[in-house]
């Protein structure tokens, strides 16, 4: 049984087709990168699969359950979390009271109480090297700053498949590799699913994913694995062009 | 359960601040009337607060439930007082209507505006108090445009003397009474889920969702919870102190701009800010009407406007922001 499967998604906006016909399937366990260039509909795909917007056509799968009509509210219980590709804080709350949302109300939803999500939200905040900030609020917290948090706050809602957007956009080197090592522990430890879409950073997908979705103008380019899809010509070109538009 | 008392610290200096307003009431001459009136901007606050302040909605209708409660009370009080008997129950029953009403209207209301978003629910809700109003003079229902006299009843149910106590004095004490239940039902929200997800849907809503908020479920509790301690304001504030119900009284929005006026000045979603708004805005138009007869609203105003510019988190939200690390942290929310 795939944890995420999805059918044939497309997802339009007026005449623009920001999402057109994507299948795919995730394994319980995996890890796979999809990339693509400004605009390709990354983030949109994202939206869809959360929730924050429904398809024009195509399914949604989550072990095996159909919830392309689910609203985003419900998911997340499911076991489906999410950061932001523009991060989304809490801004008047502390970095530890929007760790604890995520406890409150992910999967753990029924089973915890304030107390032990704050204590569930120390222990991530711990994990991605926020500690100095634990009592701050969210909202003067810088560009990188608040992408931990977000990831704090995604990983307290102890999802089974983990949805993150541009991560590392912003991030120097160094950071990169620290949160590929980072990602590739949380896949293992917590045994959680992963989905880590990067606009241009092959620094991080080369080291970080098995597995290579690269989408261009909403569609599908190229599913396969990561040398394949990165030495690929129709990727290569992609990028080339881009490169050269910018 | 385990209940943890320091997380209830919150609550000295509210009560503080209202047990030192009873007691200059109660022992300085002259002084209950303008007691009273302050109690009245800081329950008014506190109510309100518990919308506006932890959701970030504005709901321009919210006089609409007191009005409500005003009537919940007038009604209980002539229907019921041929039973002889019921003594001070009779009041316990119209302050249950009152919530009963309050709660029904905030339901109906509720359950179309808002699934509407910020300022679309605002316009939504302007509709919300001049309709009910008209539907109560056009259908004359409870008496029309006529409203309820109900003095006479009033000296019926509990005598002469009892009625004139529960208007001049016991009808303010529970004002405050009110007041102080509005700020415990605040912190406990505070210090729950419902809390947190009302600070999650008043800063991003659709982050909130996909957190697993249910963002319709909890901006109802908060409209619900605001909308009943109106009702039961309406009921002791204008129904039991002044015996008398008119439509275009109860439904006059410049309580709700007030409303609004306090928990912005105080500080929107903190405990401690609707007292200190309600304070600033009775002492301020107290004070002003006898200095400056006939312009303090041109005085007032510009005071509003300047504190809210300076201030946009408010008086508490600014003082909140000072003493954060501090051990007064604790007591200032
Ligand atoms: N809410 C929206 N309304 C209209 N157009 C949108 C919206 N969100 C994204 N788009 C458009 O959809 C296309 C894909 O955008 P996006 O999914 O953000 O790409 P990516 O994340 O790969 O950079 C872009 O052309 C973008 O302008
Ligand atoms: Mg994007």
């Amino acid at each position: 049984m795939a944890l995420l499967r999805l059918e044939n998604i497309t997802k339009r906006f007026g005449g623009l087709v920001a999402v057109d016909d994507v299948s795919l399937e995730i394994q319980e366990g995996e890890l796979i990168a999809i990339v693509g260039p400004n605009g390709a509909g990354k983030t949109t795909l994202f939206n869809v699969i959360s929730g924050v917007f429904l398809p024009e056509e195509g399914k949604v799968f989550f072990e095996d359950k159909d919830i392309t009509r689910l609203p985003a509210y419900k998911r997340a219980p499911l076991g489906l979390g999410r950061t932001f590709q523009i991060p989304r804080p809490f801004s008047s709350a502390s970095v530890r009271e929007n760790v604890a949302i995520g406890a409150m109300f992910g999967t753990l939803a029924d089973k915890v109480s304030v107390d032990e999500s704050l204590e569930i939200a120390d222990h991530y905040i711990d994990l991605v090297g926020l500690q100095d900030h634990r009592n701050k609020a969210a909202g003067p917290l810088t560009p990188v700053e608040k992408k931990l948090m977000e990831i704090a706050r995604a990983l307290a809602m102890k999802p089974k498949l983990l949805l993150m957007d541009e991560a590392m956009a912003g991030m120097n080197p160094k950071d990169i590799d620290e949160m590929v090592q980072f990602l590739l522990r949380l896949k293992e430890e917590e045994k959680m699913s992963i989905i880590a879409m990067v606009e241009h950073i092959m620094r991080a997908v080369v080291g970080l994913a098995e597995r290579v979705m690269v989408m261009h103008q909403g569609a599908k380019l190229v599913d396969a694995s990561t040398t394949e899809a990165l030495t690929d010509p129709k990727v290569i070109e992609v990028y080339l062009g881009h490169s050269e538009g910018d | 359960m385990k209940v943890n008392p320091a997380k209830y610290y919150p609550l000295i200096p509210v009560y503080a601040i209202y047990l030192i307003m009873f007691l200059i009431g109660k022992n300085m001459t002259g002084m209950w009337e303008l007691m009273a009136m302050l109690a009245f901007y800081c329950a008014l606050g506190q109510a309100f607060n518990i919308f506006l302040g932890m959701t970030g909605y504005v709901d321009f209708g919210y006089v609409a439930f007191m009005g409500v409660g005003t009537y919940g009370m007038a009604l209980a009080i002539t229907r019921l007082v041929h039973f002889k008997g019921l003594g001070i129950g009779l009041l316990i029953i119209g302050l249950c209507l009152a919530m009963v009403m309050s709660t029904l209207l905030a339901l109906a209301v509720g359950a179309v505006a808002l699934r509407l978003r910020g300022a679309y629910f605002a316009i939504a809700t302007i509709g919300v108090n001049e309709g009910f109003r008209y539907l109560i003079e056009g259908a004359k229902i409870w008496n029309g445009s006529e409203g309820i006299i109900f003095f006479a009843q009033m000296n019926e149910a509990f005598g002469r003397e009892m009625a004139s106590a529960l208007s001049t004095f016991w009808a303010d004490v529970l004002v405050l009474i009110i007041a102080a239940l509005a700020a415990f039902v605040t912190l406990h929200y505070m210090r729950s889920k419902i809390g947190y997800a009302l600070t999650a849907l008043r800063e991003d809503e659709d982050a909130a969702k996909v957190m697993g908020i249910n963002v319709t479920k909890f901006k109802i509790i908060a409209f619900i919870t605001s909308a009943i301690f109106a009702g039961l304001l309406g009921a002791a504030a204008w129904a039991i102190k002044t015996p008398y119900v008119f439509p275009p009284e109860v439904f006059e929005i410049h309580y709700t701009i007030e409303a609004i006026i306090i928990v912005l000045l105080g500080g929107a979603g903190t405990l401690l800010g609707p007292v200190v708004g309600g304070l600033i805005y009775g002492l301020s138009k107290y004070y002003l009407a006898i200095i400056l007869p006939g312009f303090q609203l041109l005085i007032f105003a510009p005071i509003i406007i300047i504190i809210i510019v300076l201030f946009p988190e408010g008086t508490v939200g600014m003082l909140k922001n000072r003493v954060r690390g501090t051990t007064l942290e604790r007591y200032i929310v």
